[in-house]
C-alpha cells in the first residue's frame, strides 16, 4: 500500500508538471525565417493541441484548417516550428484573437543568416514531429543579440498564484474540518454511545465507532 | 459571440462559488477567534455553553459590514481584472 501511495504521487506529480510545461508561457530567443499558412488535418489524436473548433479558423469538410505557421532558427542552428493560432475565450485561457497581426509582425522580422534580426517569440505547447503538434505563438518582441534571454515574469507570476491558491485551499480544508466534520462526528459518536450504553454495558467496549470508521480513512488503525 | 458570453458564464459562476466558500471561511476564522476570546474572558465557561454560543452570535452581527467582508468582494473584481490584463496583453502589446 505504501509503494503504491508512492507511485501514484509521483504519477500525479509527473502530470502536473506536464500540465504546467504545456500550458505555461515560455519564452525562446530565435530568428524568424519564414511565415506561410498550409493547409492541416486535425485528427482525433491530435486535436487537443490545436484550437477548439469555434474560435474562427476555418476547417473544411476534409478536417483540414488553414493554419498560419512561423517558421524560425535557434542561436545554436536548430529549426523551431510555431504555428500561429487564435486560442478563443476558454482553453487555454491566452484570449489571443490577434493572429492576423501577429503573422505579420512575424512577416515583417524575418531576417537571413548574414543580418540576424533576433527575436524572443513567447509560445505555450509541445512540438511533437510524430503528432504533428506545434507551440502556438502569443508575442514576439525583439531582441538586441542572440545571448539575450528576457524573464519568463509571466509563468513565474502564473506559479506564485497557484502555490497561494493552493495553500489557501489547504487552510480552507483544515479550517473545515476542524470545525464541522470533528465536531460532526464527535456528536454522532456520542448519540450512539449513549444509546449502546443504555442497552447493554457490553457494548460500552466498541465506543467511538463513527470516529473509529473515520480514522480508518485518514490512514490510522482501528482501536 | 457565444464563445464570450460562455465564458463570462462561466467565470461569473465560478468567482460566485468562490466567494461563498471564502465567505465560509473567514465567518469560521472569525469564530473560532471570538470562541477565544469567550475562554480568555470566561474560563470558568469554556466548551459548548449557551451563553459562548449568544455571545458568538451577537458578535457576528454586523460582520458583513465590516473591511474583512466587503474585502472579500475583490474575489469578483481581481480575476475579472486579470483576464481583461491577458487580454490586453496578449493582443495590444
Amino acid at each position: 500500500m505504501h509503494y503504491a501511495k508512492v507511485i501514484l504521487g509521483v504519477l500525479l506529480g509527473i502530470v502536473v508538471f506536464a500540465f504546467l510545461d504545456y500550458a505555461l508561457p515560455s519564452k525562446n530567443t530565435v530568428r524568424i525565417t519564414n511565415t506561410y499558412n498550409r493547409l492541416t488535418s486535425v485528427t482525433a489524436s491530435n486535436a487537443m493541441f490545436y484550437a477548439s473548433e469555434d474560435t474562427g479558423t476555418v476547417e473544411n469538410a476534409a478536417g483540414q484548417r488553414d493554419v498560419r505557421f512561423i517558421e524560425s532558427v535557434r542561436p545554436n542552428g536548430k529549426v523551431f516550428v510555431y504555428r500561429n493560432e487564435d486560442t478563443g475565450w476558454i482553453w487555454p485561457p491566452y484570449f489571443k484573437y490577434d493572429s492576423a497581426n501577429l503573422h505579420a509582425e512575424a512577416t515583417n522580422l524575418r531576417s537571413g543568416r548574414s543580418d540576424p534580426q533576433w527575436v524572443s517569440v513567447t509560445a505555450y505547447g509541445w512540438r511533437i514531429p510524430w503528432l504533428t503538434s506545434y507551440p502556438n505563438a502569443i508575442s514576439i518582441d525583439t531582441l538586441a543579440s542572440a545571448d539575450q534571454r528576457p524573464r519568463n515574469w509571466g509563468a513565474m507570476v502564473i506559479c506564485a498564484v497557484l502555490l497561494i491558491f493552493l495553500a489557501l485551499i489547504w487552510r480552507m480544508w483544515a479550517q473545515f474540518r476542524q470545525r464541522t466534520i470533528d465536531p460532526a462526528i464527535k456528536s454522532v459518536d456520542d448519540g450512539w454511545d449513549r444509546t449502546t450504553d443504555r442497552f447493554s454495558t457490553e457494548t460500552a467496549e466498541a465506543r467511538g465507532r463513527m470516529s473509529g470508521w473515520w480514522n480508518t480513512w485518514k490512514g490510522k488503525p482501528r482501536k | 459571440m457565444i464563445a464570450l458570453f460562455r465564458l463570462i458564464v462561466l467565470v461569473l459562476l465560478l468567482e460566485a462559488m468562490f466567494y461563498l466558500l471564502l465567505r465560509i471561511y473567514i465567518r469560521s476564522l472569525r469564530r473560532e477567534r471570538l470562541e477565544q476570546v469567550w475562554a480568555e474572558r470566561h474560563p470558568e465557561m469554556v466548551g459548548n455553553h449557551a451563553a459562548r454560543a449568544e455571545f458568538v452570535r451577537k458578535a457576528m452581527v454586523g460582520f458583513d459590514k465590516s473591511l474583512k467582508s466587503r474585502l472579500l468582494w475583490l474575489v469578483f473584481i481581481l480575476p475579472t481584472l486579470a483576464i481583461m490584463g491577458i487580454v490586453y496583453w496578449v493582443n495590444w502589446q
